[in-house]
């Protein structure tokens, strides 16, 4: 595992320009985050935690500054070499799910791979959709369109598609966000899981309560970071499942 | 990227909106369905005047009498006067490559038989003319050279000519009544129906040009002469040796117009199927511009089916396709419309081609070639249309499109 740093940003800035004015999201961020962290990011609206998600996704280039993922330097990729390291590199969970919609839950999780490099006969493509499908707990849905799912299986078709390609960090964009609380719950408690196995999560949010689950958070602010702490008192959502939840009723 | 998948893709996304799809291949349905029937209805004229043209026999050179332009003034062809009998014989003597000649005169008049009567054309011809105009005779058979060298009263009949005076009746060996001169039937041409200019051919009364002279018109000049080359390659020698022996004859100098007009079998095709190719052309042109319109209706909806799928498209960059790889799914789906719609429109055509030669009575003509150049354009119209659609698709920024409401 080299030397454990999965994420390097160095002095990231990101300044959009709209006409005359130059509007600065981000102003200088370092940060390193290790294999097999989980990473709560945190801030209102408005504090550049959303276009620091970006760049991490690769979705975006920094104006200035550099970012290392899995050792290697992307800040300088052009689109298409953006586009080939989403695929092999980073899993996302996006808060409206961004699934397709008439589209059965297996083909939503298979998407990337039809992307991919990697040639996969029909069978394999299935039975590694299906796999996954199973282990984020739909297992007998693999059939059903988004339309026939709740939110919260949505969801986790969503987890299946960011985890198909074994990524290295899976990027999580207020993935809780349109869930109601008990649900949020067991969308934690897969993402603890998924960490446990030795997956690398980033999380934005901005609900202190979903931050609690991560091990670090990062708090950001006018585009800089202003705090930077491992979450004291770690809220386990498997335990929490097991009681009922005086919340949800 | 994997191809089959992206097939699907676009399959399903076409089957989503199965109206919208049907409306828009419905487009190109029309347009290559006009551009098949059109060419069709073009290429059927052109080889019903090819087939005509082929009628007047094969390797012929025409002499007319006259020039269209002789000495300012315009007597077109057969008019002048001009063409002897002797001009004839010399060229049978003289051009190399001929292998037939026939002096032609040509009339009308009334003819009769008993109480039946029909007013007709005469041709007076050589014994050769049934050679060079390939047009054997149905029943009975042809005058002889000794029948030309006498003038003879014999002569052979068109069908219709046939029917019109004798009905049901056998015209072999009966008399027909010209101008009040017995002649003896000797036989009955082979229909030939309509000639280019919708000239009914089997109208017709055909004897020795000796007996016409003589008996009929009562001329002494030719208004035609109809030469057979045994050899198409000497058929250009033979022509300009036929002009020069002609103006020899003819004694008119050099610088001065001829008095006589020289056409080959070829340029008068040429001139007759210029009008249908230009037919052709305009037909399918016209057709084509409504596949073209076919083409703009693609691309409207592919418009639209980016903006509608924008958020889709942002999903599909997010998980790492390329813009290439939804430039390609864009276009696939285009070319798909346009080129089912082809398909579909090709048998549209062929089927208001055949509609059209069964009640219309036109004669169309579909070749295998005018199908596929239909279907290779359908689906280059999907690409060219599609693909401004696609790139702008694929030219979107994911962050926007993952945004888009």
């Amino acid at each position: 595992m080299k030397n454990g740093s999965l994420v390097k940003l160095i002095d990231v800035h990101k300044t959009y320009r709209t006409g005359e004015m130059e509007v600065p999201a981000v102003r200088g961020v370092s940060l390193e985050i290790k294999r097999g962290e989980f990473l709560a990011l945190m801030g209102a609206s408005g504090s550049g935690k959303s276009t620091l998600m970006n760049i991490l996704g690769c979705l975006d280039r920094p104006t200035s500054g550099s970012y290392f993922l899995d050792n290697a330097d992307v800040s300088g990729l052009d689109r298409d070499q953006l586009a080939d390291i989403r695929n092999r590199k980073i899993g996302f969970v996006f808060q409206s799910f961004n699934l397709l919609p008439r589209t059965s839950a297996r083909e939503n999780a298979e998407l990337p791979l039809v992307y991919s490099t990697q040639r996969l006969s029909h069978a394999q493509l299935r039975e590694r959709a299906d796999r996954v499908l199973a282990s984020v707990g739909l297992a007998g849905r693999e059939d059903h369109p988004p339309s026939q799912l709740s939110g919260g299986q949505q969801q986790r078709v969503a987890i299946a598609r960011a985890l198909i390609n074994d990524p290295e960090v899976l990027l999580a964009d207020e993935p809780t966000g349109n869930l109601d609380s008990r649900t949020s719950v067991e969308i934690m408690a897969i993402f603890q899981q998924l960490n446990e196995r030795g997956i690398t999560i980033i999380m934005v949010t901005h609900e202190q309560d979903i931050a609690a689950y991560a091990q670090r958070n990062v708090v950001m602010r006018d585009g800089v970071v202003v705090d930077d702490r491992v979450v004291p008192q770690r809220s386990d959502a498997a335990t929490q499942l097991e009681q009922p939840l005086p919340s949800t009723l | 990227m994997r191809i089959a998948p992206t097939f699907n893709v676009a399959y399903r996304a076409l089957r989503r909106n199965k109206m919208r799809s049907v409306l828009t291949a419905l487009g190109i349905i029309i347009g290559v369905g006009a551009v098949i029937a059109m060419v069709g209805i073009g290429n059927g004229a052109k080889a019903q005047v090819e087939a005509q043209i082929a009628s007047l026999g094969q390797n012929v050179i025409l002499i007319f009498s006259g020039s269209t332009t002789s000495s300012g003034i315009r007597t077109g062809w057969g008019g002048a006067g001009t063409l002897k009998i002797e001009d004839a014989e010399a060229i049978r003597r003289e051009v190399p490559g001929v292998i037939g000649v026939s002096e032609e005169v040509v009339s009308t008049t009334q003819v009769a038989a008993g109480n039946q009567n029909w007013f007709t054309r005469i041709f007076g011809e050589s014994a050769d003319y049934f050679d060079i105009r390939q047009w054997p005779l149905s029943d009975g058979a042809p005058f002889t050279p000794q029948d030309v060298r006498s003038a003879n009263k014999v002569c052979v009949i068109g069908r219709t000519t046939a029917t019109q005076i004798y009905g049901n009746e056998n015209p072999i060996g009966q008399i027909l009544r010209i101008k009040n001169v017995p002649f003896t039937i000797l036989g009955v041409l082979t229909p030939k129906g309509l000639s280019p200019q919708g000239v009914d051919q089997d109208d017709i009364v055909v004897m020795p040009y000796t007996s016409a002279m003589k008996r009929v018109s009562g001329g002494t000049t030719l208004r035609n002469i109809n030469v057979q080359i045994g050899d198409p390659g000497q058929i250009a020698a033979a022509q300009q040796q036929i002009i020069s022996l002609l103006r020899q004859r003819h004694n008119i100098r050099p610088g001065r117009d001829d008095d006589f007009t020289v056409r080959t079998q070829e340029e008068i095709a040429e001139a007759a199927t210029a009008t249908s190719r230009v037919m052709t052309v305009l037909l399918g042109a016209i057709a084509g511009v409504s596949l073209v319109v076919g083409g703009i209706g693609i691309m409207n909806i592919m418009l639209v089916s980016v903006t509608e799928r924008t958020r889709e498209i942002g999903v599909r960059m997010a998980v790492g396709a390329r813009g290439n790889d939804i430039l390609t799914q864009f276009l696939i789906e285009a070319v798909t419309l346009s080129s089912v719609g082809g398909l579909i429109g090709i048998v549209c055509g062929i089927g208001a081609s055949a509609l059209l030669s069964t009640y219309a009575h036109w004669p169309t003509l579909i070749s295998i070639g005018s199908i596929a150049i239909a279907f290779l354009f359908s689906a280059a119209v999907g690409i060219f249309f599609g693909f401004y659609p696609a790139r702008k698709a694929a030219a979107l920024d994911p962050i926007e499109a993952l945004r888009y409401e």
